[in-house]
């Protein structure tokens, strides 16, 4: 073998390349290589068959397969109504659930990096501590709070506040207080470790400089905390999107969010195409977010 | 301006309620003698009991264990290798691809990491089982894993991994002997991380599951949509014990660890 | 210690040059290293300096050129091949074991049977003096503790070359000054060639035997403390190694008294007794260093390199003072005296009209 071919697979196949290319490998073929299995299939027509999809490449006698494809899942979103404001109320309900997290887990976050310092690990680690614990279940511990013979109402009722049952359960009320409670701890870690790393100097020198305290709060720690803030609603908002459980277990026949209808297709209708063109849409609509967040890792990484 | 102030104690107090108030109360009701989960009728452990009894969850959680523990060790093993990569290996050819599909299972939502990986076991022949679910479970904690480990890595002396090379060892016998046992507590974390993940998972365990593989999540959740009983309480505060349980130890030991080994930094 | 052009370079640059991307660390620079010296290599943030010791040490790969050690060529060679050894600004010394152990490390990598570890161990120890450190872990130790581990760590392979990073930089100025010194007897009684990168002017006229001064990825001028600080290559060299008075001007030919140049701005005319080879008319530089300038009220004895000024400020030093005067040009002086004596009527204070004045010999001329 000639001399520069030789070195050429020696540099590929160096040890250094060996010990990037195993998590690549591995994450190529079982995390982007499904991506655009998804995406073919969102071409194809949904059959009586296992499995239930019409082929992408049929072989014939020609060397090339010819291939059949379709936009007919694509239209059919589009046209119908239903997948459009499932799409429109899934952004709605997740932004209005990111906020509430930021509000309520830049509050928690700012105390504990106030608060002193032998109480923090403390702190945090109560923080976590629902984090480790079963989404599922927490999700399911709100069922027994909101019901109409729920916890909460019978709370609300003895001690006088209302008189009748709030209903609560089954709306999407309880869809938000079910995403802002799961969430929490992914909005409040990277804020919290944003404002521990804050150099104190800064605010000090901006109270010297003669700023009242609210001010130094608004013009000074929350555009140096953007970044936790940036990186915590990302954490929030691209998941709670496709959020499938929430509205599941606590949400009712009105809250229609785009996770729930990706399942319902696949498993109630078993029609796997639409399936996946519904999958598609929401990655196209995820995708500027996705990238941006990867943005703001890397950089932190710099 | 840093005092702390009775509203960041109020904060604290009314978020962690908001917090804790839930599995709390998950917890009192599942020693409830009556059915409902919203009344008290007395103490009683009838529900824990019938657990034990109840075979499906017994093979559920059997499944789930084996899922859990054979995931996150292989993902822990992947995911250090990703995260030292990322932080260490420079701008390498593709770098940019890999670390997006390392940051992306953090926030691609379930739904659509379960659908492709189920679509693809399906063009790729294989039958859905633990196998699979095992698959697609070191896929996503792989990641998770990665960003703990890079997390650390970061603030990682480099100049201790030049100091042992110049002194003779190996790139290879560093990272075992020098790199490795560092950033340990890390590695640690992320597995217990990873097996939290595992131990969790229902949307995607339910796309990639089979006949005969069915997850503790899944099994709780078709409990669930059948109706709700203390039952599941039960279930849920064993889960949530022994979580709390391995939370508090690992930061136990973490924090013996720093003592230990750590610098005055 | 003198250099003997025919004695071969233990460590050679050739033509090195090192780019990041479209930053230029290292320009095309030559250098030679003789055996048994200590080199240091000093320059401002960013000159490059590191960057050219991290190239010795392996763990930068030049762009361009070779490095050769002891006549063999290098460059290609990865660290933990290369028997050179390294002591690191931060010390870097593995938290995860003890003092003995961080010692023994580059000992055992060797493969040496463990009673020759020990006993190299136990030298080392002894030679910085921690003995009793030696089943310590590093977060035990206090700053120079740790400095004085990372040494015996860097020397227990008994290395044929040993590169300091900035290794005093971290210390009070006691320690640093007692660290220096030790340093150079630990250098001599082992005779192993150090190459120590620093920015503290001081430490290295203080240490080494030769001085490489870089600026901007090239090396300026490469000589002797001594020859460095009185014989500047430049006005940059000039300037970063202690103080200095400049005189822009013009030159205007050589005579009996020395080079002779028309100052800048007024009407004095200012000699040095070096010789110098460019055109008449041409743009040079007189350089004095302050301890040279005579500060005087009356008038001094002498027929030229006399200045009248006022003096503006005063730095008193304890054992010296540095008079600021203000030339009326416009431009501004430094003289240091000694205070040889408690009090004396012949004090110099604020806004008094002084001459400074320097001999032929004392200044030197520049030409960039």
């Amino acid at each position: 073998m000639p001399a520069t071919k030789l070195n050429l697979i020696n540099r590929i196949f160096n040890g250094k390349n060996a010990v990037i290319g195993i998590p690549y490998l591995w994450l190529l073929v079982l995390f982007l290589f499904p991506f655009l299995i998804v995406l073919k299939i969102s071409f194809a027509e949904p059959i009586v068959a296992i499995p239930p999809f019409s082929s992408f490449f049929i072989w014939g006698e020609s060397f090339w397969p010819t291939i059949q494809a379709s936009l007919y899942n694509y239209i059919f979103i589009i046209e119908d109504s239903l997948y459009i404001n499932a799409y429109l109320a899934s952004l709605k309900i997740a932004v209005i659930s990111t906020l509430i997290t930021l509000v309520i887990g830049y509050a928690i976050a700012y105390s504990i990096a106030k608060s002193p310092t032998r109480w923090r690990g403390i702190l945090l680690m109560l923080v976590i501590l629902p984090f480790w614990t079963s989404f599922l279940i927490r999700v399911y511990a709100w069922i027994g709070i909101l019901k109409t013979e729920g916890l909460l109402n019978l709370l609300l009722l003895s001690l006088g506040i209302t008189d009748q049952p709030l209903t609560i359960m089954n709306t999407n009320l309880a869809v938000y207080i079910g995403i802002v409670y799961s969430y929490l701890p992914f909005m409040i870690l990277p804020i919290y470790a944003n404002i521990e790393k804050l150099n104190i100097s800064l605010i000090e020198a901006a109270a010297d400089l003669g700023c009242r305290p609210f001010k130094t709060f608004w013009q000074i720690t929350i555009p140096l905390s953007m970044p936790g803030i940036l990186a915590g609603c990302f954490l929030v908002f691209i998941p709670a999107v496709g959020e499938f459980v929430i509205p599941d277990l606590l949400g009712g026949t009105e809250t229609l969010m785009i996770g729930k209808v990706l399942w319902l297709e696949f498993f109630a209708n078993r029609d796997w195409p639409l399936a996946s063109a519904v999958a598609v849409i929401l990655l196209a609509l995820l995708i500027i977010p996705i990238m941006y967040y990867q943005k703001t890792q890397e950089k932190a990484i710099k | 301006m840093n005092k702390f102030t009775k509203f960041n104690l109020m904060a604290l107090v009314v978020g962690f309620s908001f917090l804790y108030v839930p599995i709390i109360l998950l917890v009192i009701f599942s020693f409830n003698e009556s059915k409902l989960v919203t009344v008290w009728a007395g103490f009683s452990t009838k529900w824990y009991a019938e657990l034990f009894n109840n075979q499906s969850i017994k093979d559920a959680t059997w499944v789930t264990i084996q899922v859990a523990f054979i995931s996150s060790t292989i993902a822990t093993f992947l995911g250090t290798i990703a995260g030292i990569v990322i932080t260490r290996f420079g701008n390498f050819k593709g770098r940019t691809l890999f670390s997006g599909m390392i940051y992306a299972p953090m926030v691609v939502p379930e739904v659509i990491i379960g659908l492709s990986l189920l679509l693809t076991f399906v063009a790729l022949a294989m039958d859905r089982g633990i196998f699979t679910v095992t698959l697609a479970h070191i896929t996503f904690s792989m990641c998770y894993v990665a960003v703990v480990v890079q997390s650390r890595m970061s603030s990682y002396d480099d100049s201790i991994t030049e100091a042992a090379l110049d002194l003779g060892s190996t790139p290879l016998k560093t990272f075992f002997v020098i790199t490795l046992p560092i950033i340990m507590p890390a590695v640690i974390s992320g597995w217990l991380l990873s097996f939290t993940l595992s131990l969790d998972d229902l949307v995607i365990a339910s796309f990639t599951s089979g006949p005969g593989a069915t997850t503790l999540p899944m099994k709780i959740y078709s409990m669930v949509r059948l109706g709700v009983t203390p039952e599941i309480n039960a279930v849920s505060t064993i889960l949530v014990g022994l979580v709390a349980l391995g939370v508090v130890s690992a930061a136990l030991i973490n924090k013996y660890q720093k003592q230990q080994t750590n610098p005055q930094t | 210690m003198k250099m003997n052009e025919t004695i071969k370079p233990f460590i050679q640059f050739r033509q090195v040059t090192k780019k990041f991307g479209d930053f230029t660390a290292i320009n095309n620079l030559t250098l030679d290293i003789y055996n048994n010296e200590f080199f240091s290599l000093l320059g401002p943030s960013g000159c490059g300096k590191t960057t050219l010791l991290r190239m010795l040490a392996g763990f930068e790969k030049p762009t361009d050129g070779r490095i050769l050690l002891d006549g063999e060529d290098i460059t290609d060679i990865p660290p933990h091949l290369r028997p050179i050894n390294m002591m690191f600004q931060s010390y870097a010394l593995f938290p995860h074991m003890t003092v003995e152990k961080n010692i023994a490390f580059g000992l055992k990598q060797d493969k040496l049977p463990s009673n020759k570890i020990n006993q190299r161990v136990d030298e080392m120890l002894d030679l910085v003096e921690l003995t009793e450190f030696a089943k310590r872990k590093p977060n035990q130790l206090s700053g120079g503790q740790c400095q004085r581990v990372a040494l015996a760590r860097s020397l227990a392979k008994h290395p044929k070359l040993l590169l300091l990073d900035e290794p005093l930089g971290a210390l009070d100025k006691r320690l640093r000054d007692q660290t220096q010194f030790e340093l150079m007897n630990i250098q001599e009684k082992l005779g192993i060639t150090f190459v120590i990168v620093t920015h503290d002017q001081e430490e290295a006229m203080t240490v080494s035997n030769r001085i490489g001064v870089m600026d901007k990825g090239k090396v300026i001028q490469v000589a002797t403390p001594n020859h460095i600080y009185e014989a500047p290559a430049t006005k940059s060299v000039a300037e970063f190694i202690g103080n200095v008075n400049l005189f822009a001007g013009i030159y205007k030919g050589f005579n009996d008294t020395g080079s002779k140049l028309q100052c800048e701005h007024s009407d004095a005319v200012v000699y040095s007794s070096q010789s110098i080879d460019v055109d008449i008319g041409a743009n040079i530089w007189l350089a004095v260093r302050p301890e040279k300038l005579e500060i005087s009220k009356t008038i001094p004895d002498s027929e030229y390199n006399i200045l009248k000024g006022q003096v503006i400020d005063i730095g008193y030093g304890g054992s010296f003072s540095t008079y600021h005067v203000k030339l009326p040009n416009g431009n501004m002086l430094s003289a240091i005296r000694a205070n040889r004596e408690r009090t004396s009527e012949h004090s110099i204070t604020w806004n008094d009209d002084v001459y400074l004045h320097w001999s032929a010999k004392s200044a030197i001329v520049l030409t960039n």
